[in-house]
């Protein structure tokens, strides 16, 4: 399904990538698989180092690709993970509303944010399992607020099962992250902007502009 | 017959199967190399290139030749591939039908000493369902292993091991809220949460599959014991614990021995399978410890030996992937690797692979690394024409369409020259 080299320049206007870490077990395969393919399975196998998406959704009228990265929640994978940090433009730091555990370790996440990503990444904080019965919740909302305003970000309660704000998660990062793009883009030669914005550091991000130019 | 085509080590240099038991797996964790390396068993090579048909051997010779003839000539590597299997000894095994090779593997079996070479040539092959075929041919490992085990000098070492754990006494001073690494306290709360990972884990694990999941009092049973084989595991290697994935590895073990149609035998598929689950652990162990990455036996030499010997068979392959598409093994093989290729295949075809992995006389790393390495030839023309996004998609949702046979066939053909690594470790 992913257009041919030659293509693949004119398949959007903006590329996008996109991080998804947490505790393991909080939902982000369940989360990401949601928002890609529009399904929910309770039987899910446990990610192992990282997997990855494709979706292309339209925003004002742009083209926006988001490739999206998934991530293995156990420290052990913590090395190899952290190397997509810094070609991330967003990260979704996600927790599980029934699991406090989960949500105390997001300040973890955030300093691992620090360490690894650039400057300018755009976060967003998720409380998963929102649909999960009042009596299992750990996890009050005001309390996901709180530390999201504390960081100052975007916060959402979702659930992949409901389908309950996962497009709005997604959607509004991809807002804020191509409005910085757009803002970077008008203040430097619109041209080569772009493509200085999808990092060099790691992967794939520009295998398309890379075709492009060689063939 | 795969040892005929790999390029002999000097005499000098002992070929490595397994480490041979628990001990090793925690001294390796400790990045103690030299320790291990003691640990390790040693084959005598002049057994092990003792031919078991006369003729195949002979005819393998020839296509041994053949091999460095070709060694320049890289496109033809396709066309090599499809021809060659017709010469290979074990392109004969495999000719044999399935009621021949299953009386071929009882009577092997049932010998009062098993030929180990023999075993492993039919095994390679395919082992056939049913029955405990499979179940007897996988643990005839340790059956193999055990006399060159207890003569070890090192089997003192063992002792501390054996019999039942020690119970602890708290001591006054520690507490619930302690962070000192003694404190009891503290390992019960990490305890705690290596047992909820590995619960987490296990409902994970082949859902699709009612051995494995739903709330059966079957599924509950095969869990229960799986846990078991998990929490001992990681008791015992506090330095490696218990990592995601190893309870990949875990399932088909634990599957292939619990259904073993003798009942006696299906009744010790827990032991039986922590046993096996250590040894085929044994070369790879360290792929699951992070303070390892960076060292030469930890996932990232692998995943750059991977790398290399797709250059070698492949260099047009590799150079597309590494270069042109920035496909890097880290995206697809880390976890082809990590986890046995267990998450890769239908489950049937794994235990199938699995035959081909254990059966190796070099050990189930080199096999796994040829078993890759095949994977990427055999989607050749898809990823050449793919770019980023298509190959990476391709190799993390490996396409189901692949000839199992042929792919294994692939791997045994495969330039063994960097196989050197797995015997020099």
């Amino acid at each position: 399904m992913a257009a041919a080299p030659a293509r693949a320049r004119a398949d959007y206007d903006y590329l996008i990538k996109l991080l998804l870490i947490g505790d393991s077990g909080v939902g982000k395969s369940c989360l990401l698989l949601r928002f890609s393919d529009g399904s929910f399975t309770t039987s899910f196998i446990t990610t192992i180092g990282i997997d990855f998406k494709i979706r292309t959704i339209e925003l004002d009228g742009k083209r926006i690709k988001l490739q999206i990265w998934d991530t293995a929640g156990q420290e052990r994978f913590r090395t190899i993970t952290t190397a997509y940090y810094r070609g991330a433009m967003g990260i979704l730091l996600v927790y599980d509303v029934t699991d406090e555990a989960s949500f105390n370790n997001i300040r973890n996440w955030i300093r691992n944010i620090e360490q690894h990503a650039s400057d300018n990444v755009n976060k967003i904080l998720v409380g998963n399992k929102a649909d999960m019965d009042e009596s299992k919740r750990a996890v009050p909302t005001a309390k996901g607020q709180a530390l999201a305003d504390e960081y100052g970000i975007k916060f959402f309660e979702t659930s992949a099962k409901t389908n309950m704000n996962v497009e709005e998660v997604f959607f509004s990062i991809a807002r804020d992250i191509k409005q910085r793009l757009a803002d970077t883009d008008s203040r430097a030669e619109p041209q080569t902007i772009k493509i200085n914005q999808q990092d060099s550091a790691a992967d794939g991000g520009q295998a398309a502009q890379k075709s492009a130019c060689c063939g | 017959m795969l040892k005929g085509k790999l390029k002999l080590p000097a005499p000098d240099k002992p070929g490595t199967i397994f480490p041979d038991r628990l001990g090793s797996l925690v001294m390796a964790a400790g990045l103690d190399e030299k320790g291990s390396e003691i640990e390790r068993f040693e084959v005598e090579f002049g057994e092990e290139l003792a031919p078991i048909k006369p003729g195949a051997f002979e005819f393998h010779r020839e296509s041994d030749d053949g091999d460095e003839a070709i060694d320049g000539e890289k496109d033809d590597k396709d066309q090599r591939i499809r021809q060659k299997p017709n010469k290979d000894a074990v392109a004969v095994a495999t000719s044999i039908s399935l009621e021949e090779k299953r009386s071929e593997l009882e009577y092997e079996l049932s010998r009062r000493e098993i030929n180990l070479e023999k075993l492993r040539r039919i095994a390679s092959t395919g082992i056939p369902d049913g029955g405990g075929l499979r179940a007897t041919a996988w643990k005839s490992e340790h059956i193999w292993k055990e006399p060159k085990r207890l003569s070890s000098t090192k089997q003192h070492d063992d002792n501390d091991v054996d019999g039942p754990l020690r119970r602890h006494e708290v001591s006054v001073e520690d507490h619930p809220l302690s962070l000192d690494k003694e404190s009891l306290w503290r390992q019960y709360f990490q305890y705690t949460e290596t047992v909820e990972q590995i619960d987490r884990d296990l409902q994970r694990t082949h859902p699709d599959m009612p051995f494995f999941s739903g709330e059966t009092s079957f599924s509950r049973k095969n869990k229960e014991a799986m846990k078991n084989i998990l929490l001992l595991f990681a008791k015992l290697n506090p330095a490696i614990c218990y990592v995601q994935g190893m309870n990949e590895v875990l399932a088909p073990i634990y599957y292939v021995f619990s259904t073993d149609t003798d009942k006696q035998n299906a009744a010790n598929a827990e032991a039986d399978s922590f046993s096996c689950f250590v040894r085929i652990l044994g070369d790879s162990v360290d792929h699951f410890c992070q303070q390892l990455d960076n060292s030469s036996s930890g996932i990232l030499a692998t995943l750059s030996r991977l790398s290399d010997l797709l250059k070698v068979n492949d260099e047009q392959l590799w150079h597309h992937l590494e270069f042109t598409t920035k496909v890097k093994p880290q995206f697809y093989a880390f976890r082809w690797i990590t986890l046995l290729l267990t998450q890769e295949f239908q489950f049937e075809y794994i235990l199938r692979i699995w035959d081909t992995l254990i059966s190796n006389t070099f050990g189930v790393q080199d096999m796994l690394l040829r078993v890759c390495c095949a994977m990427l030839l055999c989607v050749k023309s898809r990823l050449l024409s793919g770019d980023f996004v298509a190959n990476i998609k391709l190799l993390q949702h490996y396409p189901d369409d692949i000839n199992i046979e042929y792919l294994l066939q692939v791997a045994q053909d495969i330039s063994p020259d960097t196989s050197s690594y797995i015997l020099s470790l």
